[in-house]
């Protein structure tokens, strides 16, 4: 994962306009895995596209990977040994509809991140702050690390140091809803495409293009349609076309375990797991760009194989028969489920093969703990090995363990013993790392301005048309 | 009086004769004033012109001719090949003058420079042959360059020369969003105005800063900057533009090395040229123009069609092709002086340009050339020369231009009468930060590789 971070700053600018400038208007057509949901709840890379185009992320990151402003006017530094940071917003800030947006804006967002149930999967990005454990519990309904000072500024107090935390709000879930490059022309209708159409009223100014058409196509018929010009853009595992682009490999995929089913047999479960190839389980069963990961916070790897399967916990053998829970909604899950399975098999392991469809089923699953062995795809957020190891957690174990790897895993460390406290967690969170995977971006021939950041995001309002518009 | 009126008839019946070109006249005249009149007699002159333009020599050496012997000197133009001072001395002139004489880059002058070399034996030196009787001068003189002179200073193209020669010509930090090429103070004098998102800069023909202007006020994010400049008579002042996400465009004066605020325009200028300028406006919220062309500031015009456009270039000079717009759809639409569309010969496709051209008539057959990057996505980009209304019309292709060129400009900048283009190339700096780096693209021969 870090190697594909470091490569696509140098990857990207190919497909970035050379000799002509942008061209304004016409509707762009993307092509997704899945349909597209409106409601911004969903953490696949379709979703988080249109969060992305339809909210104002309060940080950009550049394609070094630096920290720009976005909704904020600077990138927040830290005090108090990175417990405050001090937001101030861009002055005339407004949504789609003109209605300016302030600092209780801001602190709203935050909040609800928190007060769904059941949990969104972006609660992760607010978890730091203080107080988040009374909102996701619904004990209140105000974040007490939230002081709004002026219209335009607040302080945001964590409940831990945390100088990554401005990664955070550089995230899609933390931007302001409705202040996006574009905005929902209407409610998703089954079957049909979800339309964004151009917020004029964008604070970087109106977008390229005057619409988004995000339609769901399997891989054959989109080929077809970006060949014929009908689609302009795919973003799907498999390479499409002649322009194609490896986005980062940004997914995740873990193995969590089950101690309080599996008692004794855990820690030999795991140790089974751990032994498996993950380099082949990249190589031939993750149709997208991937590569095994080897710890639960990436940037703390080397560029070398995943680390063996490590001491700890009682020697004895893994239980004789477990159920596999696994999403077949999301990518290369079944796939991954079903070798598993064999790997497990040669180990003495039967596995069954409990399917879910769908995120919302899985998350459920987890949150109740009906589960032996269950593989969780976590779309990271923030291209940080802490962090990554905190949403990881979070997705699989909750809001203790999340705070828990964050506190741990934020502080500087060597690179050696950064490794060494994420293996341990992985360990004591009873957590196998797989793969990490990721889609491909194909272009349409005359698609520009396709420039997908460090963590992985892909600016809408910056696509737009080589030779004008289309109807 | 009735034989003044005779004689006054009598020019006015006979042949028309043109002026000759006033530059080399006033230049030789100027020249003679500083030689001066012969002195003890000495009246004798071999006079030596050297230019590397052949008809330019010719005819300065007639102007010197006559502007000499009107002081008093019998000259005796020089012939041959022989080393002029060794002729002077065996043909027994008393005197050499050796003038070469030269057009300067980018000042539109014609400057002479001579060496005025006593050629008589001296009673006193007569042991030493060689020995010059007194010490020789230097002389010189300048005038302005009329488009005669011009023609004359042309020199031509070196055999196996390509159509014209490219290269840097300086370095601006930022990107720069537009360029003009022309007389921004009304003196006479070319000058490059370039405007980036943070400045506007008058610069001279080598591109050294003369006026520097930080852009000011609020503007409408507009997500790619652009703006829209020409150098004409706007009022106030010469220099007028508008950037994208501006309510409206502004003139300013040059004056001495400031650039001052001069009026504001309810249109956004273009271009201007031969044919005088031409006003359009941005498509809201845009860094692109709406298919706006007037020839007057007019806010109420209407879109002659649904199109935008990157935006448009004028020939200096005027000819046939006076304007060119070109559209985000890539396809180029050439304009006469009355802005009625002007047929190719060539296919659209021949003829496909990048968003940074310029019109420029290179080679001065009268007609412009298009100056143009390249039209497909993807570096490096080249630079083509193309003649819009040949059936071949690729001129030249450049190899490949480190960066990405955006924006171009017209007009004569080495001050040889001849158009050259100044196209800016968006580069990556040394800090990192963006930096455009200026072309200048020319058919002047000193220029040649």
């Amino acid at each position: 994962m870090s190697r594909a971070l470091a490569l696509l700053a140098a990857a990207l600018p190919a497909l970035a306009a050379a000799g002509v400038r942008p061209a304004w208007g016409g509707t762009l057509r993307i092509g997704l895995s899945g349909p597209a949901r409106a409601a911004g709840e969903g953490a696949d890379p379709a979703d988080l596209l249109v969060m992305r185009a339809t909210s104002a992320p309060l940080l950009e990151l550049d394609a070094r990977g630096r920290l720009v402003p976005g909704a904020l006017a600077e990138v927040p530094a830290a005090e108090a040994d990175g417990r405050v940071f001090r937001l101030r917003l861009r002055p005339g800030l407004v949504d789609a509809a003109g209605r300016r947006l302030g600092a209780a804006d801001l602190a709203v967002r935050l909040t609800s991140l928190l007060s769904r149930s059941p949990p969104s999967p972006h609660a992760f990005v607010a978890l730091p702050i203080a107080g988040a454990d009374a909102v996701l519990d619904g004990r209140t309904h105000t974040l007490s690390g939230v002081q709004i000072l002026s219209a335009t500024e607040l302080v945001i107090t964590l409940a831990f140091p945390l100088p990554q935390f401005p990664l955070l709000l550089a995230t899609a879930p933390a931007g302001l809803p409705g202040a996006g490059p574009f905005v929902l022309a209407g409610p998703a209708l089954a079957g049909a495409p979800l339309r964004l159409v151009r917020n004029e009223r964008h604070h970087e100014g109106r977008p390229f293009a005057d619409a988004l058409e995000l339609h769901a196509r399997d891989a054959r018929v989109a080929a077809r349609l970006l060949e014929k010009g009908e689609l302009d853009l795919v973003l799907r595992p498999e390479a499409l076309g002649s322009r194609v682009t490896a986005l980062p490999a940004l997914t995740a995929t873990v193995a969590a375990l089950n101690p309080d089913r599996l008692g004794a047999g855990t820690e030999p479960l795991r140790r089974a797991l751990a032994a498996i190839d993950r380099a082949e389980l990249a190589l031939r069963f993750v149709r997208g760009p991937a590569e095994p990961l080897a710890a639960i916070a990436p940037s703390a790897l080397g560029a070398g194989a995943p680390p063996p399967a490590g001491p700890g916990g009682t020697a004895g053998a893994p239980p004789p028969q477990i159920v596999l829970l696994a999403d077949a909604g999301a990518a290369d899950q079944r796939a991954l489920a079903e070798r598993i399975q064999v790997k497990l098999f040669d180990r003495g392991v039967r596995v069954s093969l409990d399917l879910v469809d769908g995120a919302t089923g899985l998350r459920g699953r987890l949150a109740a703990g009906d589960f032996d062995v269950a593989l969780v795809p976590v779309t990271v957020l923030a291209p940080d090995g802490a962090l990554t190891a905190g949403q990881i957690a979070w997705a699989t174990r909750g809001a203790a363990a999340a705070r828990r790897v964050m506190t741990e895993l934020a502080a500087p460390l060597e690179p050696g013993a950064a490794q060494a406290a994420a293996d341990r967690l992985a360990r004591e969170l009873a957590l196998v790392p797989l793969v990490a995977s990721g889609l491909r971006a194909s272009a349409g021939p005359a698609l520009e301005g396709l420039v997908a950041r460090p963590d992985g995001a892909i600016d809408g309002g910056r696509l737009w048309r080589l030779g004008g518009t289309a109807p | 009086m009735r034989l003044a009126l005779v004689a006054l008839a009598a020019l006015a019946a006979g042949p028309a004769r043109a002026a000759p070109p006033p530059a080399v006249v006033t230049a030789a005249v100027a020249l003679a004033a500083e030689v001066g009149p012969p002195p003890e007699g000495r009246r004798a002159l071999l006079l030596a012109v050297e230019a590397r333009a052949p008809a330019l020599a010719l005819t300065l050496e007639t102007a010197l001719d006559a502007a000499l012997a009107a002081r008093g000197y019998a000259v005796t133009p020089r012939r041959g090949t022989t080393e002029p001072e060794g002729a002077a001395r065996a043909a027994g002139q008393d005197w050499l003058l050796r003038v070469r004489a030269g057009l300067v880059p980018g000042a539109g002058e014609l400057a002479l420079v001579g060496e005025l070399i006593p050629a008589w034996p001296s009673f006193f030196l007569q042991r030493r042959p060689g020995a010059r009787a007194i010490p020789p001068r230097v002389v010189q003189a300048r005038a302005p360059a009329d488009p005669g002179t011009l023609l004359l200073g042309r020199e031509e193209r070196p055999p196996g020369a390509p159509f014209a020669a490219i290269r840097a010509l300086g370095r601006l930090p930022g990107r720069v969003l537009a360029l003009a090429i022309g007389d921004p103070s009304g003196g006479r004098r070319p000058a490059l105005v370039a405007v980036t998102p943070g400045l506007v800069a008058v610069l001279s023909p080598d591109a050294a800063p003369i006026a520097v202007r930080h852009a000011a006020g609020q503007l409408s994010p507009v997500r790619d900057p652009a703006a829209a400049l020409a150098i004409g008579e706007f009022g106030g002042g010469r220099v007028a533009l508008q950037r994208a996400g501006a309510p409206r465009g502004e003139v300013l004066a040059l004056r001495g090395d400031a650039l001052e605020p001069a009026g504001t325009l309810e249109a956004a200028p273009l271009c201007a040229g031969g044919a005088g300028p031409l006003f359009g406006a941005f498509a809201p919220g845009t860094g692109v123009f709406l298919d706006v062309l007037t020839r007057l500031v007019d806010p109420a015009a209407r879109p002659r069609s649904p199109r935008t456009l990157y935006g448009a270039s004028a020939a200096p000079r005027g000819g046939p092709i006076a304007f060119a717009a070109l559209g985000t759809d890539l396809v180029l639409a050439l304009l006469g002086p009355d802005l009625a569309p002007v047929e190719a010969a060539a296919p659209a496709a021949a003829l496909a340009t990048g968003s940074g051209f310029a019109l420029a008539d290179l080679d001065g057959d009268g007609t412009a050339e298009l100056v143009a990057s390249s039209p497909t996505p993807g570096a490096p980009d080249r630079i083509r020369i193309l003649a819009p209304l040949a059936k071949a019309p690729l001129l030249l292709e450049s190899p490949p231009i480190e960066g990405v060129i955006l924006a171009g400009a017209g007009g004569d900048l080495t001050g040889d009468g001849l158009d050259d283009a100044v196209l800016a190339a968006l580069v990556t700096g040394e800090d990192g930060a963006p930096a455009s780096t200026l072309l200048l693209v020319t058919a002047d021969p000193r220029e040649s590789p």
